[in-house]
């Protein structure tokens, strides 16, 4: 058996942020369903309190469609966190021991692991960010600080990371 | 050059890192709606007992109550009675009175808070299209039986909610502005229909 035919794992602190991701994904899920209620009544008492933020106009016909609206991505938000977080927990292993096994420069195999591990782990947290910033700044505001702060950055380097990943694992088959 | 395929792959990693899923949200019926459509269905399938119990305890007939000071006087009693001796067409009539006056109040408040100066631009038009969702929502659901009595009033009442809504689509300042003549003409061509059938105890077409 060659060194190259066995998977290597990749470092305990990956596997470590990776488990723990799916730990806060299952905690995550788990106090949404047990809070529910709790949420959403303070989720509504913010946007109450922020009447200008959230476009309220103090007509019930008006302002239920708004509320209703803001809650249900509100509870979106969490539910994208927790599917996320569960899924992209698994994609840090899988990727990671990829890179871990098939990336022969130590340089680069650090980089990619490092940029699969932060990406995939701060990627989720942008979906809690967004579902607590709606009801103190809206919507759309909310949407727009989590995609700068946290999609664009951490989706990027990952993304970046799995392009250069499936160049190292294409150009290694090509080499063959 | 290197510069650019940098740029370029810099641009190709941001799209989709930015396409991110946030969700969809679909309007859901309020309570009045949704015990107007059970009761225009419980009507439909001849179930007049059901529908008079579904009116007796429903939203719809609480929002007569509590807005009963801007209604044609003895709606809700009409509704009722009209439930009670199974006379279909009636009931319909008098709930359509009931949703045009919901629209038309919503039209004079909306025609009111955007009459506020120190409305931006971008408030406005978000007003405005708050504003119209909610007048149509409420409308909608009795254009059929407005067209059905007097086609000219839907005629105008659509072509004036398509008219507000451009406005309030629009980008420009000044045709943002506009968007109080057509909710003023809603309000009008509403308050027409319910003086109008409220005088009338039967269809008139």
């Amino acid at each position: 058996m060659t060194p190259e035919s066995t998977w290597r794992l990749p470092p305990l602190w990956v596997l470590l942020v990776a488990v723990a991701l799916i730990l806060v994904a299952e905690v995550g899920g788990a106090s949404m369903s047990r809070f529910k209620v709790e949420q959403t009544r303070w989720a509504r008492s913010v946007m109450l309190a922020r009447p200008l933020v959230h476009g309220l106009v103090g007509v019930r016909d008006v302002d239920e469609r708004i509320l209703d609206e803001a809650l249900v991505k509100f509870d979106a938000g969490l539910r994208l966190f927790h599917m996320h977080a569960e899924g992209m927990g698994l994609v840090i292993i899988a990727t990671t021991t990829v890179a871990a096994t098939l990336v022969r420069s130590a340089p680069a195999r650090a980089v990619i692991i490092a940029l699969l591990t932060a990406g995939g782990a701060g990627y989720p947290l942008g979906y809690l960010l967004w579902a607590a910033l709606i009801p103190y700044v809206g919507l759309e505001r909310g949407k727009t600080i989590a995609e700068w702060l946290v999609w664009i950055p951490f989706g990027g380097a990952t993304i970046v990371a799995l392009w250069w990943l499936t160049g190292v694992v294409a150009l290694r088959l090509v080499r063959r | 050059m290197r510069a650019l395929v940098a740029l370029a792959l810099l641009l190709a990693v941001v799209a989709p890192a930015g396409a991110h899923h946030v969700g969809a949200y679909t309007p859901r019926d309020n309570e009045i709606t949704t015990n107007f459509k059970q009761i225009k269905f419980s009507l439909q399938a001849g179930k007049f007992d059901v529908a008079l119990r579904l009116f007796d305890e429903g939203a719809l007939r609480a929002a007569m109550r509590e807005k009963a000071a801007a209604l044609p006087s003895g709606l809700e009693a009409g509704t009722r009675a009209a439930l009670q001796s199974r006379d279909a067409p009636e009931a319909e009539r008098r709930l359509m009175i009931f949703f045009a006056a919901l629209a038309r109040d919503l039209a004079l408040e909306a025609d009111r808070q955007l009459a506020d100066a120190k409305l931006s631009r971008e408030a406005r038009t978000a007003m405005g299209q708050r504003f119209l969702e909610a007048m149509w929502r409420y409308y909608n659901l009795v254009d059929f039986a407005v067209s059905s009595r007097d086609n000219k009033t839907s005629t105008a009442v659509r072509l004036a909610f398509d008219e507000a809504e451009g406005y309030a689509k629009t980008a420009s300042a000044s045709e943002a502005d506009k968007l109080r003549a057509p909710l003023r003409r809603i309000a009008q061509v509403l308050s027409n229909l319910i003086d109008g059938s409220s005088t009338l105890p039967r269809r008139d077409s």
